[in-house]
């Protein structure tokens, strides 16, 4: 579904990525993991069209979109939620998921799938009129993540979905992460939570330095020696 | 109709035209650029329709639409390039445009007249009366003098034109194009993960404001029949900014309310009138103290609505 093939991301002269080749399957949760600064959110970014690549090329359904403006590729069926839950904390619930449907044509499709994410979450549900504010830090990402499925999305990309959540949370956004994908949307992960991501996921790779270290199937990756020195603490 | 008193029409008429010029740094306000290059584009707007009026001989409303459409077009060129720029770096760069802008206006005498301005601009209310006349009608048929009916008319046509500008952009605002610029006042990097094309609206809603400028300064030039480049200076551009910093920049009447405001206060207490800088000074430092988002908000109107339940807030 998503190719992305020899990506160079520079901010400046400073090299974040070089030379990144992914593949995502359709219907896969694949997840990216790695320290800071090694990359993963520069990837992301690059992919969903906030950054443009120096050289590479990325591919969503046999097209290239390399390069296009981030609200084309939206159209297209990639959403991104940013890292850091990037609300519009002055709109209520409401008012945010309806700029999740900013991009779409088919307004009359929109308001049953509104009604569908709302049963999704039913927290936002309870608090559709609440300015998205004053949310709780956990329910801010999860106005983050309906907001990006109102935009019907084929691929999500999700960047660091659980940074700064409490631990019950997170458990909470893990399983959400399952139903999307049980519900046919192709996810991209980046966390900084190995476990969960290994265990979510088909596929993964390990950034360090803007390079592929690593990759193969999770569940292979969890057994790996140096994935288990360096980020399970085992 | 002794009451009506020309003079008053026109404060009543230079508070429409603020009105206007309010709405015009609401509307790029509303994407979060700040923008002191609306006394430039003012500027656009009165010299075109002037020169025109005045050298071709093109018919007012034509000339008034030639010089909003060209403002609007050095909006979008002027509007590219700041995008790279935003708060105080935005606000210097688009004020370093109007004090250009002004300086060719004064050097490029072959074409503006230089620093004396551009004289006997025809003035719409003489227009229509000339025109009424050639058609036997006379203005003490409706119990008026010349001079009533010619503030009367040029009233009217800017209280109209005001009413259409709020109108539309009220109307604009509850669009999807108001969500878009409301969202990405609030957080670009959320506005453009939602999809919307954050570049395009932030220069559309510069050249609309740039637009509106030149629409008031063409309406300007028509209503005084002279302007000169000392209309347009960097008293000018500040003191459209205080319209909408005073009035409140979150709700269209806030710019309009302070454009009235601050308009008629100074008339009314002409004897201070050439403090009127050093009370501007001062009501800015006191809203900034006292109630930084301006006189109007969304939450003051809310209330209005609710107290006033049945009479239009």
């Amino acid at each position: 579904m998503l190719e992305v093939r020899g990506i160079e991301t520079y901010y400046g002269n400073i090299p974040a990525l070089r030379g990144i080749s992914i593949d995502v399957p359709g219907g896969s949760v694949v997840a990216i993991i790695g320290a800071n600064g090694a990359g993963k959110t520069t990837l992301m970014k690059t992919i969903a069209g906030v950054l443009r690549p120096r050289s590479g090329t990325v591919s969503f359904l046999g097209e290239e979109i390399t390069g296009l403006p981030s609200h084309k590729i939206v159209r297209r069926g990639v959403a991104l939620v940013p890292e850091g839950r990037a609300i519009l904390s002055r709109m209520t619930v409401r008012e945010n998921l309806e700029m999740g449907a900013f991009t779409r044509r088919d307004a009359k499709k929109a308001l049953p799938d509104m009604d569908r994410v709302m049963e999704r979450f039913p927290v936002l549900k309870e608090r559709a009129g609440q300015l998205g504010g004053s949310l709780s830090g956990g329910e801010q990402q999860m106005l983050a993540i309906a907001r990006a499925l109102m935009s019907a999305p084929k691929l999500l990309l999700l960047d660091e979905p659980t940074l700064g959540l409490a631990p019950l949370v997170v458990i909470d956004i893990f399983s959400i992460i399952r139903e999307i994908n049980a519900a046919g949307t192709t996810i991209l992960l980046v966390e900084q939570n190995v476990k969960q991501a290994l265990k979510v996921s088909s596929f993964a790779y390990v950034l360090e330095t803007g390079k592929i270290a690593l990759s193969g199937p999770s569940r292979e990756l969890l057994q790996e020696p140096r994935i288990k020195a360096s980020y399970l603490g085992q | 109709m002794e009451w009506l008193n020309p003079y008053h029409l026109q404060v009543a008429s230079f508070m429409l035209i603020n009105a206007i010029l309010g709405v015009s740094i609401y509307v790029t306000l509303s994407t979060g650029q700040l923008s002191l290059g609306n006394a430039g584009f003012m500027g656009i707007g009165a010299y075109t329709a002037a020169l025109l009026s005045t050298q071709h001989q093109v018919p007012i409303p034509v000339g008034i639409l030639a010089g909003s459409l060209l403002a609007g077009a050095a909006g979008i060129l002027v509007g590219i390039p700041a995008l790279r720029l935003s708060g105080v770096y935005l606000a210097i760069a688009t004020l370093g445009f109007g004090e250009v802008l002004r300086a060719v206006l004064i050097n490029w005498e072959s074409l503006t007249g230089g620093a004396v301005g551009v004289a006997a601009i025809p003035q719409m209310g003489r227009v229509i009366l000339a025109w009424a006349g050639d058609r036997g009608f006379s203005p003490e048929s409706l119990g008026l003098q010349s001079n009533q009916f010619i503030s009367l008319a040029v009233f009217l046509i800017l209280l109209l034109c005001t009413i259409l500008t709020v109108a539309f952009f009220l109307r604009l605002s509850r669009s999807r194009v108001g969500r878009a610029y409301a969202a990405i006042r609030l957080d670009e990097s959320a506005a453009s993960a939602a999809g919307i094309p954050v570049t395009y609206y932030k220069v559309l809603a510069f050249s609309q404001g740039a637009l509106l400028s030149g629409f008031a300064g063409a309406l300007f030039a028509h209503a005084t029949s002279f302007v000169s480049p000392g209309d347009f200076t960097y008293h000018r551009a500040v003191e459209i900014l205080v319209f909408a910093v005073f009035g409140g920049s979150e709700h269209i009447f806030g710019p309009v309310f302070g454009a009235a405001f601050l308009t008629v206060v100074p008339e009314a207490l002409r004897s201070i009138s050439d403090y009127r800088y050093i009370l501007y000074g001062l009501l800015l430092v006191l809203m900034m103290v006292f109630r930084p988002q301006g006189v109007i908000d969304p939450a003051l109107l809310r209330r209005v609505r609710r107290s006033g339940k049945g009479t239009p807030a």
